[in-house]
């Protein structure tokens, strides 16, 4: 166990340089570089200037060592569109992501994991029902679900149309500053939340249908357990387990944030840095927030595993030990 | 259930197909005076009031006669005879909304079907193979799947827009896209196929296989692929929808078809203006059309009368 | 500076003059806070190294300026400084600035705060973004106080704009900012991530709380020095929000929930029919500002060092390939579909919405495509293979990729009616939206065929815009920076603004500048179809608005703005 852990770490510190590294050269690589935002007619010293302080000077190599030698120190450059250090800025952004993301995570679990045993484990209206809502939100892209949520909180007014805390937040008491946050909260996650949930209700209906159909759960039925124990305590415990190694994905999806969710309803998340950062090639920024983003992937690809293992007996049995070197 | 997808999918395919004779109008053609007109034409001549106001009416002095099967269309009213047709709005550059979604079918649905036929067979091949052969293979595998995963995959069409020519013709468009999507959309079926095919692995009947000889090639393609291929049709529905909606992304970059090829994540990106769509939800139609093709998809590689309802 | 471009609706623009509002209505409430909507964050606090949208605003909100071009009126106002004596030849401008004006901490505004700010424009290491915006005839002012209250300014050559050359400086202090001027520092100085405390200034509000991704808290500056008509001390409101919406439709949403209540840029034409619900319903007050100064342009690159070698600069080159594309262009429809209606035809760089300096007597192309085909056949381009597209007798296309700015509604509808316009003379053209940043990099490389933008002039006076007009200029579109004029017509306009822009006799300058536009649309190294009309929005509540056609369009008047309630 304690090998597998330490085999993870390692291979989750080697993907953030890799991925941090990647994005790195590829902003170098892509068109334009963060001068534009000068404008289109600064004078060549501020163009010059500017190209100096990130670094833009250098061979894309020779600026990737200097950012890679000074990032072992926990520096991570500076940022042009804020202005300050990339470090401060990655962390806080992913804070308000964090949050945004349990909440989603939490509420497309609660949503989309009992629909779709529903759907999965009978048939007729209801089903059809949960099913045809999971595809309408499938076929709505993202921009729109989030732009509709918007729009109605701004006709219904029942919850604030964006943003993170009210105007006056700074004054407030930190209970009232947490509720004044936890208002601002249904709004973008349920943006978040709606179509994961529906992507779980899918993977969760169709693996429930195909568990139902094994001679375990025919048996289970002879035996004479009624057909509600049958699916709630052996048939889902087995048909979860496709939705475990999406679950890992999920949690690292939502942890980098989503740029489209974050931007529309104006919550100051990773996501919506990422964006910022990748449309003003404000390449340090890039690099940081793709660093958090692969971390927090690594993470959600480790909590993947350990749910799989704890869903299915056969590899926790099996020993984690084994499974350490059989699959991570 | 399954005959309906079935029959949902043929009708999409034949409306793509049979575009050039179905749409009534021109799906590059713009009307100047029917900037954002609601559905008409079919009955009266339609006639602008306001621009701005987006304001227009029925010219009840003018009725106007559908001209069947003439012109190589099934349907259309010329424009000297009080057209043009709109049956379901124009957009904001005065084209025919529902000639559009005919023809926007052919490039979006031809490059979600391919894209996600390539991610489904490279996602399954690669996750199966971690999954089955375990160890080292499965270290370096997942952890590829992991690195493409989070790697800012528009940088990637960025740096791969610059050394393109700037005008692009559709068919390199095409495979372009489909190249991206499929690099992008393997990892996500990877992930799941890799856990279906180590946890089956562990079974007895693979155990008893290995036993008798089985060469492991035989095992994955008989055995392991088939017990995941429920999780490969889930897939197809949640990517084919993904595919369709990530061109408008991309056509952000400057990755897109040139406008003379409708698609219906363009046409989608028109509706962002939620105040606008309030007025005109006839904007929506590319999400309904996007809707019927997932519908139609899901009831055929679900649509099956389930063995289970037998037992309740 | 000269001309900037708009970026995705928000992010550059600079200022033009205009201010002074008629203060608010007697009745007005002390009080009370709005939230406006600004779409990026802050660049810097520091005017004097940026340049984007909301760094101007705020600095509007927090800084005070000598004087003042009133935004509604375009009159020049007395500001910091209450009354100033020019001498006759316009090169000696002595100032007196109002007593008793301290700055937000107390501590006394005086001469030396000016001096500073002029040595801090000017200071190389700054390497300021007004720099080039503070100079008359070409050349530094030189400034000097002869006592606390007075500044003489003396200009090296008389100056069209005079004075108005200094609506765009705001005054800092030197106080604050002194040691990191010595130091060598004073462009670090007051990022967007300085504590809101070390900075003070003379505008109505100063910053209280910048929370970045979220919102700029302001507050008023308790002393503010401007009394409203109603004797009051400005400003009447006690807090400003300025609250980032990155994403337009979102922004409208918002303002029409009522949680902001107004929104830092105008409104899309599409955005018009919600706005004008809302105004029936009065939650929303919906303000036609007029005809825009800037239009959309097209232009070819025409820099003979890069494009010389294409076989297509042979025609592309002569003027008379330009006219007949003005020809082809049916500019009443052009501003009706691309538009909406909402635009007026133009037919060279300034409006009229530019009301100073627009002149209806400039030659104009009538739509004439019978003219526009002679015009190219002239040129030896005709239809020889039938293919719909003119060729020159060496069998070369006049085909063209038009690059465009990514995800604008009316960029993308321009450059498309353009194409089928076009097509009609034989014409083709191919369009690639790009993104921003690709799109700018192609443009400043001359790597392109044609743009279509619009390029937002900083000044409404075209000496302000001196980098348009001159042929060594970092924004004359079409052949940027040339180190001698690359024809004869260029020569002509480069001595003519030069001429202008150092000339203090308004009737002269207007003369000259008629000949300038003249000279442009005989050779049309730009063409210009249309100039949209602007509108704006803002809550019910909000009183004592006086918009102006400039971004910030409210904002500007920000002191004698209040709230009914």
């Amino acid at each position: 166990m304690l090998n597998f852990v330490a085999r993870r770490i390692a291979f989750a510190v080697l993907l953030v340089v890799v991925v941090s590294s990647a994005s790195l050269l590829l902003a170098r690589l892509a068109p334009g570089d963060v001068t534009a935002q000068l404008g289109p007619f600064a004078s060549a010293s501020e163009i010059a200037g500017t190209r100096a302080r990130f670094d833009l000077d250098r061979t894309p190599l020779g600026q990737l060592g200097v950012w890679l030698s000074r990032a072992v120190r926990f520096e991570f450059g500076d940022s042009f569109l804020y202005n300050r250090p990339v470090r401060g800025l990655v962390v806080r952004a992913a804070a308000n992501t964090a949050v945004l993301a349990v909440v989603a995570l939490v509420a497309a679990t609660v949503i989309g994991i009992p629909l779709g045993v529903i759907s999965g484990s009978r048939q007729g209206l209801l089903a059809g029902v949960i099913r045809g809502v999971s595809l309408v939100f499938l076929s709505i892209p993202p921009l729109l679900t989030s732009l509709l949520l918007v729009f109605l909180a701004a006709v219904t007014r029942w919850f604030p149309a964006g943003g993170m805390t009210s105007v006056n937040a700074s004054s407030l008491d930190w209970p009232a500053w947490l509720f004044d946050v936890a208002a601002h909260l249904p709004l973008p996650a349920l943006a978040l939340a709606l179509p994961i949930a529906a992507t779980f209700e899918r993977l969760q209906s169709q693996s429930m249908s195909e568990t139902l159909r094994q001679p375990f759960a025919l048996a289970a039925v002879a035996r004479g357990l009624s057909p509600r124990d049958v699916v709630l305590r052996h048939a889902w415990r087995a048909s979860v387990r496709p939705i475990c190694g999406i679950y890992g994905l999920a949690i690292g999806a939502l942890l980098s944030g989503s740029f489209v969710v974050e931007f529309v309803t104006a919550w100051p998340g990773l996501g919506r840095l990422m964006y910022e950062a990748l449309r003003a090639r404000d390449i340090y920024l890039v690099a940081g927030c793709a660093a958090m983003g692969g971390l927090f992937l690594a993470a959600g690809s480790v909590i993947g595993d350990l749910l799989l293992a704890a869903a299915d007996p056969r590899l926790r049995d099996a020993g984690v030990a084994k499974a350490g070197q059989a699959r991570t | 259930m399954r005959r309906a997808g079935q029959c949902l999918l043929w009708l999409v395919g034949l409306a793509a197909v049979g575009a050039p004779w179905l749409a009534p109008n021109s799906p590059d053609r713009s009307f100047p005076d029917r900037l954002y007109a609601p559905p008409g034409g079919y009955a009266y001549a339609q006639r602008m009031v306001s621009r701005l106001n987006r304001r227009f009416e029925d010219d009840l002095n003018q009725p106007v006669s559908l001209h069947w099967f003439t012109d190589g269309r099934l349907v259309t009213v010329p424009e000297s005879g009080g057209g043009p047709l709109l049956l379901l709005g124009a957009d904001a550059f005065g084209r025919d909304t529902f000639s559009r979604l005919l023809y926007g079918a052919r490039a979006s649905l031809a490059l979600a079907l391919v894209a996600t036929a390539i991610a489904l067979l490279l996602g399954a091949l690669i996750g199966g193979a971690a999954g089955f052969a375990g160890g080292l293979v499965d270290e370096v595998l997942s952890r590829l799947t992991d690195f493409v995963l989070v790697l800012p995959a528009i940088y990637v069409a960025l740096a791969l827009r610059a050394v393109m020519p700037l005008v692009l013709p559709p068919a390199t468009v095409f495979a372009l896209l489909t190249l991206i999507f499929a690099l992008v959309g393997w990892p996500i079926v990877a992930r799941g196929m890799r856990t279906i095919v180590a946890s089956e692995r562990e079974r007895e009947y693979i155990a008893a296989g290995i036993a008798l000889g089985a060469t492991r090639w035989r095992l994955l393609s008989r055995h392991l692929l088939p017990a995941a291929a429920g999780y490969l049709a889930v897939q197809a529905t949640l990517l084919l929808p993904a595919f369709i909606l990530a061109e408008a992304t991309l056509s952000y970059v400057g990755l897109g078809f040139p406008d003379s090829v409708p698609t219906w994540g363009t046409m989608l990106q028109d509706a962002a203006n939620m105040s606008l769509v309030a007025d005109a939800p006839w904007m929506l139609a590319p999400a309904a059309a996007i809707f019927v093709v997932v519908l139609g998809v899901n009831l055929v590689v679900q649509g099956e009368p389930d063995v289970h309802t037998s037992l309740f | 500076m000269g001309v900037s471009l708009a970026l995705l609706g928000a992010i550059f623009f600079v200022i033009r003059g205009r201010p002074g509002a008629p203060p608010a209505a007697s009745a007005a409430r002390r009080g009370g806070q709005i939230v406006a909507s600004i779409r990026a964050e802050p660049r810097s606090f520091n005017r004097l190294v940026a340049r984007d949208l909301t760094t101007e605003t705020l600095t509007m909100l927090t800084q005070g300026r000598l004087v003042r071009i009133n935004r509604a009126t375009f009159e020049l106002e007395p500001w910091l400084a209450e009354s100033w004596e020019s001498s006759a030849d316009g090169r000696v401008h002595t100032l007196h600035l109002r007593p008793g004006v301290t700055w937000s901490d107390g501590t006394p505004f005086t001469a030396a705060d000016v001096l500073f700010t002029l040595q801090a424009a000017y200071d190389p290491k700054v390497e300021s973004v007004l720099a080039e915006t503070l100079l008359a005839g070409g050349l530094r002012i030189r400034a000097a106080a002869p006592d606390p209250q007075t500044v003489v300014l003396t200009f090296a050559a008389p100056s069209g704009p005079g004075l108005r050359l200094l609506d765009g400086l705001p005054i800092l202090p030197k106080h604050k900012l002194g040691a990191a001027l010595a130091a060598g520092t004073f462009g670090m100085a007051w990022t967007s991530a300085t504590p809101p405390a070390e900075m003070v200034g003379t505008g109505p509000f100063v910053v209280r709380e910048y929370q970045p991704g979220q919102r700029v808290i302001l507050e008023r500056n308790q002393r503010y020095w401007r009394e409203g008509v109603d004797g009051e001390p400005l400003p009447y409101l006690d807090r400003i929000v300025l609250e980032i919406v990155p994403e337009q439709n979102a922004e409208l949403l918002r303002l029409q929930s009522g949680e902001t209540d107004l929104s830092n840029s105008e409104l899309r034409p599409e955005d018009y029919v919600p706005v004008r619900r809302a105004e029936e319903q009065g939650t929303l007050r919906l303000i036609e500002l007029g005809v825009g100064p800037d239009a959309d342009a097209f232009w070819f690159c025409l820099k003979p060092e890069v494009k010389g070698k294409d076989p297509r600069f042979a025609f592309v080159s002569r003027p008379e390939f330009r006219q007949a594309i003005s020809h082809a262009v049916d500019r009443e429809m052009f501003a009706e579909t691309v538009f909406l209606g909402a635009a007026v035809p133009v037919w060279g760089p300034i409006t009229p919405g530019n009301d100073l300096w627009f002149s209806p007597d400039v030659p104009r192309y009538f739509h004439d495509d019978a003219r526009a085909r002679a015009l190219l056949a002239g040129l030896g381009l005709e239809d020889r293979n039938g293919n719909g597209v003119v060729e020159d007798a060496n069998g070369t296309e006049a085909r063209f990729t038009v690059i465009t700015q990514q995800g604008i509604g009316w960029y993308e509808r321009g450059t498309q009616v353009l194409r089928e316009e076009l097509a009609r003379i034989g014409i083709a053209l191919d369009i690639a939206p790009l993104e921003f940043g690709a799109m700018i990099q192609r443009m400043l490389a001359c790597d392109y065929d044609a743009i279509y933008f619009r390029p937002v002039a900083t000044d409404l006076d075209p000496a302000g815009n001196m980098d348009f007009w001159l042929s060594s200029g970092s924004a004359h579109l079409w052949n940027m920076s040339q180190r001698v004029p690359g024809t004869e017509w260029e020569r002509r306009i480069d001595t003519l603004m030069l001429e202008q822009s150092a000339s203090i006799d308004a009737g002269r300058r207007r003369q000259q500048f008629m000949l300038v536009q003249q000279i442009v649309a005989e050779n049309l190294p730009v063409l210009y179809f249309a100039a949209p009309r602007m509108y704006f929005a803002h809550s019910a509540r909000l009183q004592g608005v006086v918009p102006s056609v400039q971004r910030p369009p409210v904002l500007w008047n920000a002191d004698s703005l209040s709230v009914s309630e």
